[in-house]
């Protein structure tokens, strides 16, 4: 058994400890269109924002869209890790480490969209040095540097294991596991100290994720303006936000899979449980989506109406039926029976999703601003090649970003699958005893 | 044996303690940046209830977070691998 372990283990060490020529592809690739995001704002920065398709009444545009898509797609570290580690299921050991990168990845990215936005990246020091907490913005700044100083130690903690692992096994990089293992042997003390850690840190993150994308949603609620004012965009940005995060996930999960040979470890039965909860997702989106627009139609104020109808049949109408399209009918084509083609299934309904997502997040800022409650003209956005090169280029820095990690950590948690093999068949088999009746008597 | 012979174990240790002091650094920044925002909505008059609202709610979790970071550095790294207890 334990030779079986380590041979699988290996494929583990393998992205590590080799570096084959599909890194250096993939590297290449990723810099090209990283290459042409620096491009852009290059551009943008010596030229100003009149490079864009930004202007008057439509400031916001892909970047303020990348910000709110982003920060959502952080939501897969949150829901995968923290609520599945709490709630015990067992099945998240693969999965938990990849979530958590993309949270700690994203955020940065996402956060990096704000400055873009600005044109003049040092005008942030306006919102360090003189910033108004009646500002939404502001909440957004301090909930995100929460979140991401969260996410980090999250990241982070159940990592030292697999780190002092390395720190014993590889014979490279030695400095830098050895600091950070923090002395890693696995004594029971030890174990004792990260696993209170990390239950304070998974039950901290999760209200912290979820105040985060409410208040990304206070920006816009807070204003008066058409189809923003409204009292769910709280709870439908973060049933938004994690149903894209999940998504995201299992894109990410896949591509790995198929990278690094990952089949042993991300089974079918994985894909199935997230396209389950995948589906309940893009349920709960479609619950909150009616509600949002039937209250708009129904109250039929006439500026809210001018927005509606511009979604549905006016000029942003490809979007929106795009955004329904993907975010609905086809994840509810292909996860609604998954017993055969799992993965496959799982992965065109994600794809869709993230998709749809991005156009859901472009359909919430433009319009509004397109058909302001002001007396300003009708507004015409069309992006330039300095927003899709920025687009390209931050999706591309995400990609790479990752990639990298995953040359210098294991990207599934080695210990916690051991943990698994070890102890929790014997405890997962004793906690389904307790629940049935006068099978076990209950400790109390 | 916890570290293989070529590293120095003082050198690693100055670095985790740098590295536990970057942590503070970096959650003490956030934490004067939130003070520095109550003052200055302080002496704008500039409904400082706002401020303070915010901020007691935000510098205890940043308090948590660092907490947390002490302790695991504290049980790991300073006393963890020294017994079976």
């Amino acid at each position: 058994m334990a030779e079986v372990r380590d041979a699988h283990e290996d494929i583990l060490f393998a992205p590590i400890e080799l570096t084959g020529p599909g890194f250096y592809w993939a590297v290449a690739g990723l810099s090209v269109l990283i290459l042409w995001g620096a491009i852009a704002y290059g551009v943008q920065f010596t030229q100003g924002l009149g490079v864009t398709g930004l202007d008057q009444p439509v400031s916001w545009g892909f970047y303020v869209t990348n910000f709110v898509f982003f920060i959502g797609i952080s939501h897969a570290g949150t829901l995968i890790s923290a609520i599945l580690r709490l709630s015990k299921a067992e099945w998240r050991r693969p999965i938990t480490r990849m979530a958590e990168v993309i949270t700690c990845m994203v955020i940065f990215i996402g956060a990096g969209q704000i400055l873009v936005d600005l044109g003049r990246p040092d005008r942030m020091m306006n919102v360090l040095l003189h910033g108004r907490y009646q500002s939404p913005l502001l909440w957004d700044a301090t909930s995100i540097s929460a979140y991401l100083t969260a996410s980090l130690t999250y990241l982070y903690l159940p990592m030292i294991p697999d780190i002092a692992i390395l720190r014993d096994r590889l014979g490279k990089r030695k400095l830098l596991y050895s600091v950070l293992a923090l002395g890693w042997t696995g004594t029971e003390y030890q174990q004792k100290v990260l696993n209170r850690a990390i239950a304070i840190m998974a039950v901290l993150v999760i209200p912290i994720a979820i105040s985060v994308h409410s208040v990304v949603s206070f920006v816009f609620s807070m204003t008066l303006q058409p189809a923003w004012h409204s009292t769910i965009f709280g709870p439908y940005f973060v049933v938004g936000a994690i149903f894209s995060g999940i998504a995201g996930l299992i894109v990410t999960m896949i591509i790995f899979r198929k990278a690094y040979g990952l089949h042993y470890y991300l089974k079918p039965i994985h894909f199935r449980y997230l396209g389950q909860l995948l589906l309940i997702m893009a349920l709960l989106w479609f619950y909150f989506t009616f509600a949002e627009y039937l209250t708009g139609y129904y109250g039929a104020e006439p500026e809210e109406l001018k927005v509606f109808w511009s979604k549905f049949t006016g000029p942003f109408w490809p979007f929106f039926w795009s955004m329904v399209l993907c975010n609905f009918v086809v994840p509810l084509v292909c996860l609604a029976s998954l017993k055969q083609h799992t993965v496959g299934k799982v992965l065109i309904a994600s794809l869709f999703i993230v998709v749809g997502m991005w156009l859901e997040r472009f359909i919430i800022v433009v319009p509004t601003l397109s058909f302001p409650r002001l007396p300003f003209p009708v507004g015409v956005y069309w992006p330039t090649w300095v927003e899709w090169g920025e687009t390209a280029g931050s999706l591309a820095l995400f990609a790479l970003f990752y990639l990298l990690f995953t040359k210098f950590f294991p990207i599934i948690s080695i210990w916690e699958i051991r943990e698994g093999r070890e102890h929790s068949v014997r405890e997962v088999e004793e906690r389904i005893l307790s629940y049935l009746p006068g099978e076990v008597e209950e400790k109390t | 044996m916890e570290h293989p012979p070529e590293i120095s174990q003082r050198l690693v240790r100055r670095l985790q303690w740098i590295w536990l002091g970057g942590a503070f650094l970096l959650v003490g920044g956030i934490i004067v940046w939130i003070i520095h925002l109550i003052v200055a909505s302080w002496r704008l008059d500039d409904v400082i209830q706002a401020s303070v609202g915010i901020s007691i709610v935000a510098i205890p979790i940043f308090l948590v977070f660092i907490g947390v970071v002490f302790y695991v550095f504290w049980g790991v790294a300073l006393h963890g691998g020294k017994s079976e207890d």
